[in-house]
C-alpha cells in the first residue's frame, strides 16, 4: 500500500470549501493556487455553486470525475458521513484537518473510534484528524491552512518533517524558510487514527527527494514497527527525533522495587539507539541536527581540526569539543612542518590552528590545503572565519568551500549572525556549508555528524 | 507458549507450570531455577518446609547461609522481618527459622507460607541490577544499572531493546555514570565485565524468547573479579 496519493494527488476534493476568509478551507485553496498546484481542485459544499471560480458541488456523490483524495475541514460530527460518502465513490484517501475528536473529550473520542472503524471497513487511508496535513514541495501540494504570507513556505530540499504536533510543523517551516533549509515533504498527522510515523518513515525511506527525516513525537504508533522501519531507513538516510513528554516517566523510577527498572522515556531512548536515530532535546537542536545532516555527510571518526583567525573562538570551540567527546587532536608534525614554512611564526599551528587577526582569505586556503586536502589525519573540521579584519573578504567563502570539497571530509562553519556576517552565512550555505551562530550550536552539530558516523560503523 | 527448542527449555517448562497454577509472580526459588537453568550462576539454594529441613540444607551447602521467607503474600520480604543474613550454624538456623515464621504470623496473619529459602551466602562485592521488561510499545527490553543507592538515588540505569549482542551489552555497561565502580576505581581490582555483559545478553534473550515473561529482575547480581552470581531473582509473567 503506497501513500503516494497523499503527496502527489491528481485531483483533490476540498470538503467544506468556501471563500470565507474566516474559514480555513479558503486558506487551503488560496495556498494551493498560490503555490501552483497543477492537479484538479474540486470544491464540495452544499452552500455554494462556485468557490474561487471553481465549480462547487453540493455533495461528493455529485462529482463525476475520479478523486484521489479528500481534504476534510468541517465540524467533526459530520466527518463520518463524508467518509461513508467517499467510500461509496471509491475515494481511498482522506486528510481530516478538523479537530473535535479524541483531543476534546469523551464525545470526540467516540467520534474518533467511528472514524477509525469506517476507515478499516472501507479501506480508506486517513491522515489526521486534528492536523495540518501535508506539504509536498516537489508536487506543490499542501493542505496547510496557515497562509504562506504568515508562515513562509520553505524552499525545495532533502529534509522531511514528521510531527504529531501541528504547531511544531508550522514553527519548523517558518524557521527553515528563514534559515534557507530546503524541505521535501512535511506531514502533521495529529491524532493519528490511521497513517502514523512508522508507515511514513517506511514511505520516506523510498522517497528519492528525502535524505533526512526530522520527527517530533510524543508517543509512538507501533513500537516494534517503528524500530524496524527506522533501523531500515537509517542504513541509507538519517533520522533526527525530538521526543516530547520525557518527564512523564523516569520520575516514578526507583520509587518501588519494580519501579526502579521502569521508565518509559528510557525505553524511547533505547529504541532510538537501536534504530540509529539521532535524538535531540530542543527546537534549535532539532533544526541544527536536521540542517547539518541535510548538508554534510557523517564523519568517519572523531578527530576534528579547529581552524580560525580568532583565538577566543578557537579556545571555546575546543572546550566544547572536549565536553562532547570530539577529539581536537594535536596537528601532526608533518602538517606543522609544511605550514611553518608558509606562515609567519606567530601563527599557532597546534590544534586549534589560530592564524590570528592578521591572516586573510588565502591563509584559510593554505591551511586547509595542507591540513585537510593533502593529509587525511583529520576526520572533520570546524572552521571559524571571523570577518571583521580588512584582510577577510567574502572571497573566503569560495576558498573554504573549494578546500572542503577537495578534502572530502565534513566541514561546518561557526560564525556569529550579524548584519554583514548574515550575508556571508547565506553565501556559505548556498555552497552547501552549514553555518552555526554560536560555538555551542556549531560543536553540537559537528557531534551529530560524528555520532552518525559512529553508528554506521 | 514458550518455544520448546530454545535454550530456555527448562525456563519455559517452569513458567507453564506456574501459569497452570494461576499465579503471575514466580516464587523466588522458581525464579532462581529459571536463572540457573539459563546458565547464570547462583549460590546453592534449597526450599525448606521445616526447621529441620533448613538445617539439613544449610549443612549440605555450608555456612554462612541466608534465610528468606517464601510466601505469595509477602512482596517485600525485609519489611516483615522475612530475611536473615549471616546465619552461621545449625542452632542459629533453627532459631532464625522460628523467629521469621513468628514475625510473619504476627505481621501477616493470613499469609500462605510455602517455606523458607535457604541460600548459601555469597561474599560481599559490588552489586548491580540486570532486568528485563516487556514494554507495551516497544516489546522486550533489557536494563542494566548499579545496585543500591545508584539505582534508587541517581537512577543510573540504561535500557536497550532486547535482545542485545555482547557488544551492545558492553556499551550499556560503559554507559552508566558509575562505570568506574566496576572498572577498577582507585586501584580497586577490575571486575568481570565480560561475564557481566554475557549475563545481560542472557537476560535479554530470556525475555525475548519467552513471551510469557513480563518482567525479570536479578537484584542484586553480585559482580566479582571473576564471575557473577545472582543472589535474588524476581520474575513476573502474564
Amino acid at each position: 500500500m503506497t501513500l503516494d496519493k497523499f503527496f502527489n494527488p491528481k485531483s483533490v476534493a476540498i470538503i467544506g470549501a468556501t471563500e470565507d476568509p474566516n474559514n480555513i478551507t479558503s486558506v487551503v485553496i488560496t495556498n494551493l493556487i498560490e503555490m501552483g498546484f497543477t492537479g484538479n481542485l474540486v470544491p464540495v459544499n452544499p452552500h455554494h455553486d462556485e468557490v474561487f471560480g471553481l465549480k462547487c458541488y453540493a455533495s461528493l456523490l455529485d462529482v463525476k470525475e475520479l478523486i484521489d483524495i479528500t481534504v476534510i475541514s468541517i465540524p467533526s460530527g459530520l466527518v463520518p458521513e463524508v467518509l461513508r460518502q467517499q467510500a461509496r465513490c471509491g475515494i481511498k484517501n482522506a486528510i481530516v484537518l478538523s479537530g473535535g475528536f479524541a483531543e476534546s473529550g469523551h464525545k470526540g473520542a467516540v467520534l474518533e473510534e467511528e472514524v477509525k472503524t469506517i476507515c478499516k471497513e472501507e479501506g480508506i487511508r486517513l491522515i489526521g484528524p486534528n492536523c495540518i496535513g501535508v506539504l509536498d514541495n516537489y508536487s506543490n501540494f499542501s493542505t496547510s491552512f496557515l497562509p504562506w504570507t504568515k508562515v513562509k513556505r520553505p524552499g525545495k530540499g532533502n529534509l522531511g518533517i514528521l510531527s504529531q504536533s501541528g504547531s511544531y510543523v508550522v514553527s519548523m517551516m517558518d524557521m527553515l524558510s528563514l534559515e534557507g533549509i530546503g524541505v521535501s515533504k512535511v506531514v502533521s498527522y495529529g491524532n493519528r487514527v490511521d497513517v502514523g510515523e512508522s508507515e511514513l518513515i517506511e514511505y520516506l525511506t523510498d522517497d528519492e527527494s528525502t535524505r533526512v527525516i526530522g520527527i517530533y513525537m510524543e508517543s509512538v504508533d507501533d513500537g516494534r514497527r517503528f524500530i524496524k522501519a527506522s533501523g531500515n531507513c537509517t542504513r541509507s538516510k538519517h533520522i533526527v527525533a525530538l521526543k516530547a513528554g520525557r518527564q512523564d516517566s523516569g520520575i516514578e523510577a526507583a520509587k518501588s522495587h519494580t519501579g526502579a527498572i521502569a521508565g518509559k522515556y528510557e525505553i524511547y531512548k533505547a529504541a532510538f539507539k537501536k534504530s540509529g536515530i539521532v535524538e535531540v532535546y530542543g527546537l534549535a537542536e532539532f533544526m541544527d541536527a536536521c540542517k547539518v545532516l541535510s548538508m554534510q555527510k557523517p564523519a568517519k571518526g572523531n578527530k576534528v581540526l579547529v581552524l580560525t583567525n580568532g583565538g577566543g573562538f578557537g579556545v571555546s570551540v575546543s572546550d566544547l569539543c572536549g565536553d562532547t567527546g570530539l577529539d581536537v587532536a594535536p596537528t601532526p608534525e608533518s602538517i606543522r612542518d609544511t605550514l611553518s614554512k608558509k606562515f609567519p611564526e606567530y601563527f599557532i599551528l597546534k590544534n586549534p590552528i589560530d592564524m590570528t587577526g592578521s591572516s586573510g582569505d588565502e591563509d584559510y586556503g593554505t591551511a586547509m590545503k595542507s591540513a585537510l586536502v593533502n593529509n587525511d589525519f583529520f576526520d572533520a573540521a570546524i572552521i571559524i572565519p571571523l570577518m571583521p579584519p580588512h584582510t577577510m573578504t567574502e572571497g573566503v567563502v569560495d576558498i573554504i568551500s573549494q578546500m572542503s570539497k577537495e578534502s572530502g571530509i565534513p566541514v561546518v562553519i561557526c560564525m556569529v549572525s550579524g548584519v554583514y556576517t548574515g550575508e556571508i552565512k547565506k553565501k556559505f550555505e548556498e555552497k552547501g556549508l552549514p553555518v552555526f551562530p554560536t560555538p555551542e550550536r556549531c560543536v553540537k552539530a559537528m557531534s551529530v555528524l560524528v555520532e552518525r558516523g559512529r553508528m554506521n560503523g | 507458549m514458550a518455544d520448546k527448542n530454545t535454550k530456555f527449555k527448562d525456563a519455559g517448562e517452569i513458567i507453564e507450570n506456574v501459569l497452570a497454577s494461576g499465579r503471575k509472580i514466580l516464587f523466588p526459588y522458581e525464579a532462581m531455577d529459571i536463572i540457573k537453568s539459563s546458565g547464570i550462576s547462583t549460590p546453592a539454594y534449597a526450599l525448606a518446609k521445616t526447621a529441620n529441613e533448613a538445617k539439613k540444607a544449610a549443612n549440605t551447602m555450608g555456612f554462612p547461609v541466608v534465610l528468606k521467607i517464601v510466601s505469595p503474600d509477602v512482596l517485600h520480604k525485609s519489611d516483615v522481618g522475612g530475611v536473615v543474613v549471616g546465619v552461621e550454624n545449625e542452632r542459629e538456623v533453627e532459631r532464625n527459622y522460628n523467629e521469621i515464621m513468628n514475625n510473619l504470623i504476627r505481621k501477616v496473619p493470613d499469609a500462605d507460607i510455602m517455606g523458607m529459602l535457604v541460600e548459601k551466602q555469597a561474599p560481599t562485592t559490588t552489586e548491580v541490577i540486570v532486568g528485563g521488561i516487556r514494554d507495551e510499545q516497544f516489546g522486550p527490553t533489557v536494563m542494566f544499572g548499579l545496585g543500591g543507592i545508584f539505582v534508587e538515588l541517581f537512577k543510573d540505569v540504561v535500557f536497550r531493546i532486547a535482545p542485545v549482542t555482547e557488544t551492545e551489552a558492553l556499551e550499556m555497561i560503559e554507559e552508566i555514570k558509575g562505570f568506574s565502580v566496576l572498572n577498577g576505581y582507585r586501584g580497586a581490582e577490575k571486575l568481570d565485565i565480560q561475564k557481566l555483559a554475557k549475563t545481560v545478553v542472557t537476560v535479554s534473550e530470556l525475555i525475548s524468547d519467552i513471551g510469557e515473561i513480563k518482567e525479570v529482575e536479578l537484584n542484586p547480581l553480585l559482580v566479582y573479579t571473576e564471575g557473577v552470581t545472582a543472589v535474588d531473582a524476581r520474575i513476573i509473567i502474564n
